[in-house]
């Protein structure tokens, strides 16, 4: 079986090659057959790749421990489910990197096929990223290394066996991967010489699709972090994390400022730079993630890939500003900003802070090892730094989401923004004051998020309400301006997760105390009993829980059971036990460590007003951009009618 | 495993097949030749995205002027270089198709 | 762009260079608060609840070098802490014992693929 892998790899791998070869030959000097040809080797990359990860996956839910890939990732003891989950380790991850970039190349070049000069140059920019992964998993890393088999493997993590881990990395890999699309179309349209927006109506709807898997697949992480790791967190600041925050910041700048080419034909040159630096993070993303070149605590070995991963990643980073430069005066447009007041203007200043954020995200991360290099010591920053960050740039950004849909494009007179701008403003000061005879000054973020948050929805209703009137009824609205009130329902989302991170962080309350049965702790209204410990076993551990008894007001709301399991192998796992309470929409999120035999435990508890905004953001998010996906018949005839030069249905 | 090799031959044969097919179905044709759009239908193209985002730049802001977004004045004042650029355009798209076209202001420029 | 760039500028010069990482090895010169990162060398012993706090060994994380730090450790011990297990804590050096800071002890991900580690 694992030479059938093998042959499937190394078939891959001559297929995407003849695809970069045979392509750019073909694109130069125009030669239509091999141009064909060439597309045709990367859409059969995709099922051959496929193969390979059937061998893998057969291998590995039947345990074959003679591939050392299933061997190190699974057990016999392993739920199938989880055995089945290929990228889990380094080699797996490279080949889903390889079977999305394939299927994703294919069908993208495909459903665009007849636009061939734009075509012929964006199927050697695939073949490219694809080399690269296909020489990674045939020469360097490849998951079909054999052995004797042992008598078993070295199992899962049990903090991984949970469903959101099981989804976490496929979320990501679709939106890390799916943002080479708009890229190879991108560069594809530079080699071409076309400065029409072919290119972004092929990739619109991919761009948006993988930025909202990236965004999903975070919050996935982050839910997972919170429950299972028990640290009272969802995000740590820590360089995988960022690894792919940057990347879908870069992604949302660069969604932003492609309507403001559609719509005005300007920014052509900032567009180029955004889609690079969007790929080329997530490049960075996947790199950091594995390479473990910076010592993060979810460091894996110092892998060879790094050298490799470094040098791909220079070379893509090369060709994009390359390109772009030798382009430069076909992208130059005369447009101009007509007015600083205007929503061109507000997107450009989202855009400005979006980047922002990502590139001081970027620094953070990259600090140690700019630090080892110039004093020799690795020096690292941590919550403070990018705390400030979030708040500078995060809370104009928030303000910003109100703003833009009250400002018209062009130009907006101050009279007419006054108009517009009243009943928002309104709600925001009328929430300020409130919030601040509340108490919620002792933060001024937060207090800052709350207000600005109460800004934006005002402004969001307003669109809605403003827009049912003109256009009969919601549904009309919304199905006649998918793009835009999709839109609306992003940044109500946003609006969502900011009002959860403000009050889950801002206005937390933490307590710890080491207790015997019968005492108790008091947080924000609640109080916690400490009953008594009990011990649990189960097939691979032993531990303990502790019983505690919630209160509020003197009525019991609730029982909590936070404890630990101490794996055989794996050593010991905190059991956080979570309290979700309706009222406060927050959480009361309890940890408990065992202190004597006397039963004293070390409770701690961390009670998170209106976490769970955050969660139910990721489904309204999903919904958002579902809708600003939605297919519009009418604008694919109006599409296709411009580009009838080759009779092209437009994109997706 | 020697049906696992014997598939991935077939395989690999199939690829090499469907690679070569645009040679093999096409041996010797009448222009090899890969399309490339001419300078004409590139300033035709240019013209028509132009075109399309004049007449939503119209729409939106009448939208946005039936919302009360826009006031009145601010609609007034808009409408009309709008309406103008609309019409400029389509007339340039209108001459392209008769003969050569002349060069349209681009946005933003002054008019002689 | 610019105004982005003068708050960054600001920020750094006032907020200062963050915290020096050092391996056991390392440690020497090093006066103030630091991340130590190592790896656990048994026997573990105490218990990080109680005054006496958690004692254990770190050496230089993937090395033979003989360096060896003795750590004081209260708070929450973090998931998957054991000895050969690679942490990172931090804290002051202070008469040959490495006093942790109470709560910052987190523990690295095993070699596999994990998305997250564990905290405190």
């Amino acid at each position: 079986m694992a030479p059938l892998g093998r042959a499937a790899l190394l078939l891959a791998f001559g297929l995407v090659a003849y695809a970069l070869v045979a392509g750019s030959y073909a694109a130069w000097k125009r030669r239509r057959r091999l141009a064909l040809s060439a597309q045709n080797a990367l859409l059969a990359a995709f099922p051959v790749t496929l193969i390979a990860v059937v061998v893998l996956v057969v291998a590995l839910g039947r345990r074959d421990m003679t591939f050392v890939y299933v061997w190190q990732h699974t057990s016999h003891r392993l739920p199938l489910g989880y055995a089945l989950a290929f990228w889990g380790g380094q080699e797996g991850s490279l080949l889903l990197w390889l079977l999305v970039l394939t299927g994703y190349g294919g069908l993208a070049v495909w459903l665009n096929r007849r636009s061939r000069e734009l075509i012929a140059w964006t199927v050697p920019v695939f073949g490219l990223v694809g080399v690269f992964f296909a020489f990674m998993l045939c020469f360097v890393s490849s998951p079909f290394h054999l052995q004797p088999a042992p008598l078993d493997g070295r199992g899962m993590d049990p903090s991984l066996q949970n469903p959101y881990m099981l989804a976490h990395p496929p979320l990501l890999y679709l939106g890390y991967v799916g943002l080479t699309v708009p890229f190879a179309f991108a560069m594809g349209a530079l080699l071409s010489g076309r400065t029409d927006e072919r290119w972004i109506v092929a990739t619109r709807r991919w761009t948006l699709a993988a930025w909202m898997f990236l965004g999903v697949g975070q919050l996935v992480g982050a839910h997972w972090a919170y429950v299972e790791i028990g640290w009272g967190g969802y995000y740590a600041w820590d360089p995988v994390e960022n690894a792919a925050l940057m990347p879908w910041l870069a992604a949302t700048a660069f969604l932003h400022s492609v309507m403001i080419q559609e719509k005005r034909g300007m920014l052509k040159v900032w567009n180029m730079v955004l889609v690079a630096l969007a790929f080329n993070l997530s490049l960075f993303g996947t790199f950091l993630t594995r390479s473990g070149v910076i010592d993060s605590i979810h460091s894996f070995s110092r892998s060879p890939i790094g050298g490799w991963f470094l040098a791909f990643l220079g070379l893509m980073v090369f060709v994009s500003v390359a390109l772009i430069r030798w382009r430069l005066p076909l992208l130059r447009t005369k447009t101009k900003l007509e007015s600083l007041v205007s929503r061109e203007a507000t997107f450009l200043y989202n855009n400005l802070l979006l980047v922002a954020l990502s590139l001081t995200i970027l620094w953070g991360v990259l600090y140690p090892i700019v630090s080892d290099a110039l004093r020799g010591e690795t020096r690292s920053v941590s919550k403070p730094y990018y705390d400030f960050f979030l708040h500078t740039f995060g809370l104009p950004l928030l303000l910003l989401m109100g703003l833009g849909p009250l400002v018209a494009w062009r130009r907006a007179s101050l009279r007419s923004l006054g108009k517009t701008f009243v009943a928002p403003f309104a709600a925001a000061v009328v929430t300020g004051v409130a919030l601040l005879a509340l108490g919620f000054g002792s933060s001024w973020p937060g207090l800052l998020a709350y207000t600005f948050g109460a800004f934006v929805a005002a402004s969001i209703l307003l669109e809605f309400v403003r827009g049912r009137a003109a256009a009969g009824g919601v549904r009309r609205l919304v199905s006649r301006n998918r793009r835009r009130y999709g839109g609306y329902v992003v940044h109500a989302a946003v609006v969502l997760l900011a009002i959860g991170i403000a009050g889950s962080s801002a206005y937390q309350t933490t307590r710890e105390r080491v207790l015997r049965p019968g005492q108790s702790i008091h947080a924000a209204g609640y109080t916690l009993t400490y009953v008594t410990s009990t011990g649990v076993r189960g097939p691979n551990y032993t531990g303990f829980r502790a019983l505690v008894d919630v209160r509020r007001g003197g009525s019991h709301i609730a029982t909590l059971n936070p404890g630990m399991n101490d794996y055989n192998i794996e050593g010991p796992h905190n059991e956080a036990s979570i309290y979700h309470d309706p009222r406060s929409i927050g959480d009361v999120f309890t940890t408990a460590q065992l202190v004597n035999k006397q039963g004293a435990v070390d409770l701690k508890v961390f009670v998170k007003p209106l976490i769970n905004l955050i969660w139910v953001a990721g489904f309204v998010f999903v919904a958002g951009s579902l809708i600003a996906m939605w297919p519009d018949a009418v604008e694919q005839r109006r599409l296709a009618a411009r580009y009838a030069a080759g009779a092209v249905p437009a994109g997706l | 495993m020697g049906w696992g090799l014997a598939l991935a031959a077939v395989v690999a044969v199939v690829a090499v097949v469907f690679v070569a097919r645009p040679f093999v179905r096409e041996p010797s044709p009448a222009s090899d030749e890969l399309d490339e759009l001419a300078p004409e239908a590139r300033e035709r193209l240019a013209l028509a995205e132009e075109r399309d985002r004049a007449l939503a730049a119209l729409k939106e802001l009448e939208f946005d002027h039936r919302t009360g977004k826009i006031s009145d004045e601010d609609y007034r004042a808009q409408v009309s270089p709008l309406r103008r650029r609309a019409a400029e355009v389509l007339r340039a798209l209108e001459r392209g198709e008769e003969g050569p076209h002349e060069r349209v202001p681009g946005q933003g420029e002054r008019v002689p | 762009m610019a105004a982005a760039l003068a708050v960054f500028v600001v920020y750094t010069a006032l907020a200062g260079n963050g915290i020096a990482q050092v391996r056991p090895s390392s440690l020497a010169g090093h006066t103030g608060n630091v991340s130590l990162v190592g790896a656990v060398v048994g026997p573990v012993r105490g218990n990080a609840h109680v005054r006496g706090g958690l004692r254990f060994v770190l050496k230089d994380v993937r090395s033979a070098n003989p360096a060896r730090v003795p750590v004081v450790y209260h708070g929450s011990v973090p998931d998957l802490f054991k000895t050969g297990r690679d942490v990172v804590v931090d804290g002051t050096m202070r008469n040959g014992v490495f006093a942790a800071k109470p709560g910052s002890l987190v523990t690295k991900c095993p070699d596999h693929y994990a998305g997250k580690s564990s905290k405190t």
